[in-house]
C-alpha cells in the first residue's frame, strides 16, 4: 500500500473508530447527598444515570430530569415533575427493572419525547446514521473525484502557437491576478 | 414621535426599493447617473434605519409605555444600559437591530468601494437592497416596533393607553454581558451578507479575475471574528447566569449561531486553494452561499418557534415571509451558478493526495460533517414528527456523541494540513515534520494514563492537543531561526518578524493555537464534579480541594428586584481563601427569579457555587457546588482566536526593493537631455509598506 492511500486509511479508520465508540457525554460526577430511598450506591449511581436519559416534562424548561435546576423557578433544582420522574424512577431500580425497560415505561407514560436522545430505532435510528453515513459517503465521493482529477491530469501539448511571455505577464497585470 | 420612527422605518423601506430597482435599471441600461444614485440609496437607508432606531432607544430611555414594545420590555427601574439592551432583547427591537446593523455593512461595503470595481459593485449594490428590502417589509409591516397600545373610552373611540410601567426587561437578559452578546452576534450573522453579496454579483457580473474573491475572504473574517465573539459570549453569558454548571446546552439557538460559523471556517480555508491553485472555485461560491442561507435559517428558527428552545425569541408567524425568503435566495443562487457554471471552472487539478489541497479537502469535508450533525440533530424532531407523527428530542448527548469525534479528527487535521507543502509532499518531509511532536504527544497521553487520565476522548485530546501546539511552535521556531541566523536578532525578534512578514499565515496559526487552548478548555467538562447540600449557617461542605463554610444568608432590596444571598468562606489545605456571595434575585415587574452564580476562576478549576434557594420539600436553603477544570482556558483561548484573526488581517510586512544610485564613470553614455544617467544598482531592504 502506498503511503498516501496508507495515510487516507489510516485518518479514516481514526474518525470512524471515533465515531462508534461509546458515551462522550460529559460526566458530571455527581456526588450529590442520596435522599433516603433505600438504594445501595450502585443503584444510586444506576438510578441517577438513568434520570440523565429521561427529560423534565414539565414543559417550562429543557434539562434531563436528573439534571434539572429549573432556570426562571423559584427554586434552582429539580421542579416537582422532575422529582416524580426520578422517583419513579428509582423505584423501578428498586424493583431491578432493566434500563430498557425502565426508559419503556417513561414513553408509556410521556411519549418518545421524553427520552434525551432520538431511539435507535425505526425511523429515528436515521438520527443516528446520518451524521455517521453522508461524511462516509462525502469521502467516497472527494475520492473518487480527486482520482478523476489526478487521471485527467496529465500534460497535454496546447494546440496553436506559443503565447508570447511579455503578452502573459501583461495579461496576468491588467486581470488583477497575483495582487492582494 | 413614534410616528418620526415609522416614517424614518418607511422611508428607509423606499430607499431600499429605489436602490434595487435603479440598481437594476443602471445595469441595464449602463447608465452612470442611475447606478450612482441606487448607490447613494443603499447609503441613506442606513441614515434612515439609524434614526429609527435612535427614536425606539429614546423611547425606551424615557420610560414611554404608550408603546407595545417599551411596555414588554423595559421599565421604570431598570437601569439605562439594560434599557440600551431592552433595543434587541424583543423579536421586534431585535429585528430592527437587525436591519441597522446590516445597513451599516451596506453602507461601508457601498462607501469604501465607490471609487472601485465599478462592473462589479452596481451587482453588489442590488443585491443587498433587495435583503434590505426583505427586513424592512418585517419591520414596517409584520412586526413593527412601533405599535401604540390603544384603549377605548366609554364611547368605543381608541385612545393612546398610559400606562404607569411595563413588564420589565427578561432577568435573564439583565446582565452586563448581555448587553454586548447580541450585538456581536447579531454583526457577525448581518456581516454574512457581504460575502454573499460579492460573490453572487461576480457569478451574475462573471467578474474577471480573482479579486472578488479576495474582497469576499476580508468581509468573511469580519463577520467571523464577530460570530466567534458573540458565540464565546453567550457561552460565558450562560455559564454565568443559568446556573446549571455548563456553558453550552446543544439547544436549537445555539447550533444556529455555530451553523454558519462552521461553513465560513470551511471557506476561509477552501479560499486559499482558490486563490493560489484557481481551484474549488464552485465549491468556494457555494460556501459562501450556504453560509448566508444558514444565518436566515438561524434567524428563523430563533425567531419562529419553529423548533423548542429556551431562549427563542417570542414565537410569531413571520415564518412564511422567511420560508419565502429562502425560497428566492436558494432560486436565485441555484439559477446564477447553472447559467454561470463554466465561469468556475477549475484552472489547476490536484497533483497528490498527500498535499496541502487534499488537507483543504478534508478540513472542509470534516466541517461541513460537524456543521451537517448539527443542522441535522437541530432539525430532525421536525422530520420525526412529519413522517411518523410523534414527537422526539434530541438533546446534548446526542450531539456530545457525534460531535465530540468529528472535533477530535478536525484537530488532527489542524496540525498536519498546515504543514503539508502545496502539490504534493515528500514522506520524508512528513517524517521531519511530524515525527518528534506525535512522539511527544502519544508520551504525554502515556504519561497522563499513568496518572489517572482515564477518559478516552480526553485522552485523544490530550495527546492531538499537544501533537498540533507543538508543530504550529516548530514551524514559528524553523522560521524565527532562518531569520535570526540571516539578522542576527534574538529568536523572538525573528518570530515577531516572521510573522509581521506573512500575517495571514502566522495569524492562522495563532487562531489554530487558540482553538487548541478551546478544546482543552472543553476536554476539562469530561472532569467535572458537583455537590449539593441542605446547608445552615455554619455547616460546611467538601468539593475537590476546597471546603465551603456557610456563614450568613441575608436579604437585600431595590427597586428593580429583591435578592437572597448566601456569604460563604472558602478554605483550603485549613486556611481561609476567599469569600463567596452566591444570590437569587425575584424580579419586580416579571417577578421571575434567577441566579447570580459565584465563580472562583483559575487556570487549573473553577470553583463554581450556586445559590439555589429555600428547598419546597424541606424548608431548608440548598447550597449547589460545582468544581469545572479548565473552564478559564475557554475564555482565554477565545482571545487568543481572536487576536490572531486580528492578525492575519493586518497586511504583509514586505521586503522591498530600494534601488540607490551607484558611481560611474564619466565615459558611460550621456542621457538625451545631456545629464549623467546613474545607473542603478538594486539593494534589498527590509521595509513596511506600512511605515
Amino acid at each position: 500500500m502506498t503511503f498516501p492511500r496508507l495515510f487516507l486509511c489510516a485518518t479514516t479508520v481514526l474518525f470512524l473508530a471515533a465515531a462508534m465508540s461509546g458515551s462522550v457525554q460529559a460526566q458530571q460526577g455527581a456526588i450529590t447527598a442520596p435522599p433516603d430511598t433505600g438504594l445501595s450506591p450502585a443503584q444510586t449511581a444506576r438510578a441517577e444515570e438513568l434520570g440523565k436519559r429521561v427529560k423534565c416534562m414539565c414543559g417550562g424548561c429543557d434539562d434531563a430530569a436528573g439534571m434539572c435546576t429549573h432556570s426562571g423557578g423559584n427554586f434552582a433544582g429539580p421542579c416537582g415533575v422532575a422529582k416524580a420522574e426520578l422517583k419513579e424512577i428509582s423505584a423501578a431500580v428498586a424493583k431491578g427493572q432493566s434500563d430498557d425497560q425502565i426508559l419503556q415505561a417513561a414513553v408509556q407514560e410521556y411519549g418518545p419525547t421524553v427520552l434525551v436522545e432520538p431511539p435507535k430505532k425505526g425511523f429515528d435510528l436515521l438520527a443516528w446514521v446520518m451524521p455517521v453515513a453522508l461524511p462516509i459517503i462525502a469521502v467516497l465521493l472527494v475520492w473518487g473525484v480527486v482520482t478523476r482529477w489526478r487521471e485527467r491530469s496529465t500534460t497535454v501539448p496546447a494546440d496553436g502557437p506559443p503565447i508570447d511571455a511579455a503578452l502573459l505577464a501583461r495579461a496576468h497585470r491588467e486581470s488583477g491576478e497575483g495582487d492582494e | 414621535m413614534d410616528i418620526f420612527g415609522s416614517f424614518a422605518l418607511l422611508l428607509a423601506l423606499v430607499a431600499a426599493v429605489y436602490a434595487f430597482v435603479a440598481g437594476i435599471a443602471g445595469i441595464i441600461t449602463r447608465r452612470p447617473l442611475l447606478i450612482k444614485s441606487a448607490r447613494n440609496a443603499g447609503m441613506a437607508v442606513c441614515v434612515l434605519v439609524a434614526l429609527a432606531v435612535a427614536t425606539l432607544e429614546y423611547f425606551l430611555q424615557t420610560d414611554n409605555f404608550s408603546l407595545a414594545y417599551v411596555a414588554a420590555h423595559s421599565n421604570t427601574a431598570l437601569p439605562w444600559y439594560y434599557k440600551l439592551a431592552a433595543l434587541w432583547s424583543g423579536q421586534e427591537g431585535s429585528l430592527l437591530w437587525w436591519t441597522f446593523l446590516l445597513s451599516i455593512y451596506v453602507f461601508f461595503a457601498l462607501f469604501l468601494n465607490r471609487k472601485r470595481h465599478p462592473e462589479l459593485m452596481p451587482y453588489v449594490g442590488v443585491i443587498l437592497a433587495g435583503v434590505q428590502i426583505f427586513f424592512l417589509t418585517l419591520n414596517n409591516f409584520i412586526e413593527s416596533p412601533f405599535r401604540i397600545l390603544g384603549a377605548a373610552d366609554g364611547t368605543g373611540v381608541m385612545h393612546m393607553a398610559r400606562i404607569a410601567e411595563g413588564s420589565g426587561l427578561n432577568p435573564l437578559l439583565q446582565y452586563p454581558e448581555m448587553v454586548i452578546h447580541p450585538p456581536m452576534l447579531y454583526s457577525g450573522y448581518t456581516g454574512f451578507t457581504i460575502p454573499f453579496a460579492f460573490a453572487l454579483a461576480a457569478l451574475l457580473g462573471r467578474y474577471p479575475g480573482e479579486k472578488w474573491i479576495h474582497i469576499t475572504r476580508r468581509w468573511t473574517m469580519v463577520a467571523w471574528t464577530f460570530q466567534t465573539i458573540g458565540i464565546l459570549l453567550g457561552a460565558h453569558w450562560a455559564y454565568a447566569v443559568l446556573g446549571w454548571g455548563g456553558y453550552w446546552s446543544w439547544d436549537p439557538v445555539e447550533n444556529a449561531s455555530l451553523l454558519p460559523w462552521i461553513t465560513a471556517t470551511a471557506f476561509l480555508h477552501s479560499v486559499m486553494m482558490q486563490e493560489k491553485r484557481g481551484m474549488m472555485k464552485v465549491w468556494n461560491v457555494w460556501l459562501v452561499f450556504s453560509t448566508f442561507m444558514l444565518c436566515i435559517l438561524g434567524t428563523m428558527l430563533t425567531r419562529t418557534g419553529l423548533v423548542s428552545s429556551v431562549h427563542a425569541l417570542a414565537e410569531s408567524n413571520i415564518g412564511g415571509w422567511f420560508y419565502s425568503f429562502l425560497g428566492i435566495i436558494l432560486a436565485v443562487c441555484i439559477v446564477a451558478w447553472y447559467k454561470n457554471r463554466d465561469y468556475l471552472r477549475s484552472d489547476n487539478q490536484l497533483d497528490s493526495l498527500v498535499s496541502r489541497e487534499s488537507s483543504f479537502l478534508f478540513n472542509n469535508l470534516i466541517l461541513l460533517a460537524a456543521c451537517f450533525a448539527v443542522l441535522w440533530g437541530t432539525l430532525f424532531p421536525i422530520f420525526s414528527e412529519w413522517i411518523t407523527g410523534n414527537k422526539i428530542s434530541v438533546g446534548a448527548p446526542f450531539f456530545d456523541k457525534v460531535n465530540v469525534p468529528i472535533a477530535l479528527f478536525l484537530i488532527f487535521l489542524t496540525g498536519v494540513g498546515p504543514l503539508l507543502a502545496w502539490r504534493k509532499t515528500s514522506l520524508d518531509g512528513l517524517r521531519r515534520n511530524f515525527a518528534w511532536p506525535a512522539a511527544v504527544g502519544v508520551a504525554s497521553g502515556i504519561a497522563a494514563y499513568i496518572f489517572g487520565f482515564r477518559n478516552f476522548y480526553a485522552l485523544i485530546c490530550l495527546i492531538l492537543s499537544v501533537f498540533v501546539t507543538l508543530t504550529i511552535f516548530s514551524e514559528f521556531y524553523r522560521g524565527a531561526r532562518v531569520i535570526s541566523a540571516r539578522d542576527h536578532t534574538d529568536i523572538f525578534t525573528s518570530a515577531r518578524e516572521l510573522t509581521m512578514r506573512n500575517t495571514r499565515r502566522y495569524g492562522g496559526y495563532i487562531v489554530h493555537f487558540g482553538m487548541i487552548v478551546i478544546f482543552i478548555g472543553i476536554m476539562g467538562s469530561a472532569f467535572n464534579k458537583d455537590v449539593e447540600r441542605q446547608m445552615h449557617v455554619g455547616d460546611t461542605m467538601t468539593i475537590g480541594p476546597y471546603s465551603l463554610l456557610v456563614q450568613n444568608y441575608d436579604e437585600d432590596t431595590n427597586a428593580n428586584y429583591d435578592a437572597q444571598r448566601a456569604t460563604m468562606e472558602v478554605f483550603r489545605d485549613g486556611k481561609s481563601v476567599m469569600m463567596l456571595y452566591p444570590e437569587r434575585r425575584t424580579y419586580s415587574a416579571s417577578q421571575v427569579t434567577e441566579t447570580i452564580v459565584a465563580v472562583e476562576s483559575s487556570p487549573l478549576r473553577d470553583l463554581y457555587v450556586v445559590y439555589s434557594g429555600i428547598s419546597p420539600d424541606t424548608n431548608q436553603p440548598v447550597i449547589h457546588a460545582y468544581l469545572n477544570p479548565l473552564v478559564k482556558w475557554i475564555w482565554f483561548g477565545g482571545v487568543i482566536v481572536v487576536l490572531g484573526t486580528g492578525l492575519a488581517m493586518l497586511p504583509n510586512r514586505r521586503t522591498g526593493i530600494v534601488l540607490r544610485p551607484v558611481e560611474t564613470r564619466i565615459s558611460e553614455p550621456i542621457s538625451p537631455e545631456g545629464a549623467v544617467a546613474p545607473a542603478m544598482a538594486p539593494i534589498t531592504h527590509r521595509a513596511s509598506l506600512n511605515e
